[in-house]
């Protein structure tokens, strides 16, 4: 290995970063320098000029929802796919695949309103889907949406009841 | 006629480690969140760096892969593509010990992280880095081409 070739690398790598650098600046799906990573601030992201994470709308305590859910304050829907929610979920939530939503949201307005308390989640920190789907579910007019960014992951690993194939 | 062959499979060795590297570059270019996504799934960088990481690892697989094919220091290109290379098999080593589930993401990306492709994954880009080694060996400074 010769000295010229390390200095062509260095070069290739000079290069690359800079092309990285402006086609992330000018691109619709550039990214931010820094993400968000620390799942205490709620669902991580790389925090995306497509479209990032409404932090204001989650509930990122497990006590705070396992409270919600004993009142049953809100209805809580699994957004993750339905072979995966048979497998176990959280107690009374009903199965919403986000993958399905053109086909799921005329039932959800059949078995409530726009007003109603609902609570969204996925299967965790690392998961976009329950924002996708709080998204969806404000832009057609519902008012009071909150999502769990934990999701299923931090609800077993806390140790709460779940429950499996209940349809 | 030995001599052609060996140079026949010495660029096919180069040219499919072009074309792999600039294929891998393509879907992590075109959707970077996720990559970095993937890259905090494997949880060994540190939350500073996972963007940073994500925006310009792709753009160095795709310079290193292509400069790779078409001759341009071509051996400088095949040292960061070797580099790369082992630094993928690390990581998916380290993880595969450890029994840490993840997605590699190196192609495309999958929805449920699996071992067994992980392992499959682990084999193919140890199998490229002995065949970048071995072009790397085989090709003295300025023969590349």
């Amino acid at each position: 290995m010769t000295l010229k070739e390390i200095k062509g690398s260095f070069f290739l790598v000079f290069v690359a970063v800079t092309m990285g650098f402006f086609y992330n600046y000018f691109s619709s799906s550039g990214i931010a320098l820094f993400g968000q990573w620390e799942t205490s601030n709620g669902v991580v992201n790389a925090i995306s000029k497509a479209g990032s994470v409404n932090v204001s709308i989650e509930i990122n305590n497990p006590e705070i929802v396992r409270q919600i859910i004993q009142k049953k304050e809100r209805i809580i829907l699994d957004v993750r796919p339905r072979e995966v929610y048979e497998e176990g979920h959280l107690p009374g939530a009903l199965s919403f695949p986000w993958m399905e939503f053109d086909r799921v949201i005329d039932k959800l307005l059949e078995i409530t309103d726009r007003q109603s308390p609902i609570l969204v989640y996925c299967s965790g920190f690392e998961c976009m889907d329950s924002h996708h789907f709080a998204t969806n579910l404000k832009n057609m007019r519902f008012t009071d949406i909150k999502v769990y960014p934990g999701g299923f992951r931090q609800w077993q690993e806390v140790g709460y009841a779940m429950v499996k194939n209940e349809k | 006629m030995k001599n052609n062959i060996h140079t026949t499979i010495l660029f096919l060795i180069k040219l499919i480690l072009g074309i792999t590297f600039i294929y891998a570059a393509y879907h992590k270019i075109a959707d970077p969140a996720r990559f970095a996504k993937i890259l905090y799934g494997y949880a060994i960088f540190p939350g500073f760096s996972i963007n940073l990481l994500a925006i310009f690892i792709p753009f160095i697989e795709l310079v290193a892969g292509g400069c790779l094919i078409f001759n341009i220091v071509p051996r400088s290109a095949l040292l960061l593509v070797n580099i790369l290379l082992l630094g993928f098999v690390l990581m998916i080593g380290f993880n595969l010990l450890r029994g840490h589930q993840f997605d590699c993401g190196c192609f495309s990306f999958s929805n449920r992280p699996q071992t067994l492709s992980n392992i499959y994954l682990l084999i193919r880009d140890f199998l490229l880095l002995l065949s970048g080694i071995y072009l790397w060996r085989k090709t003295k400074t300025g023969v590349l081409q």
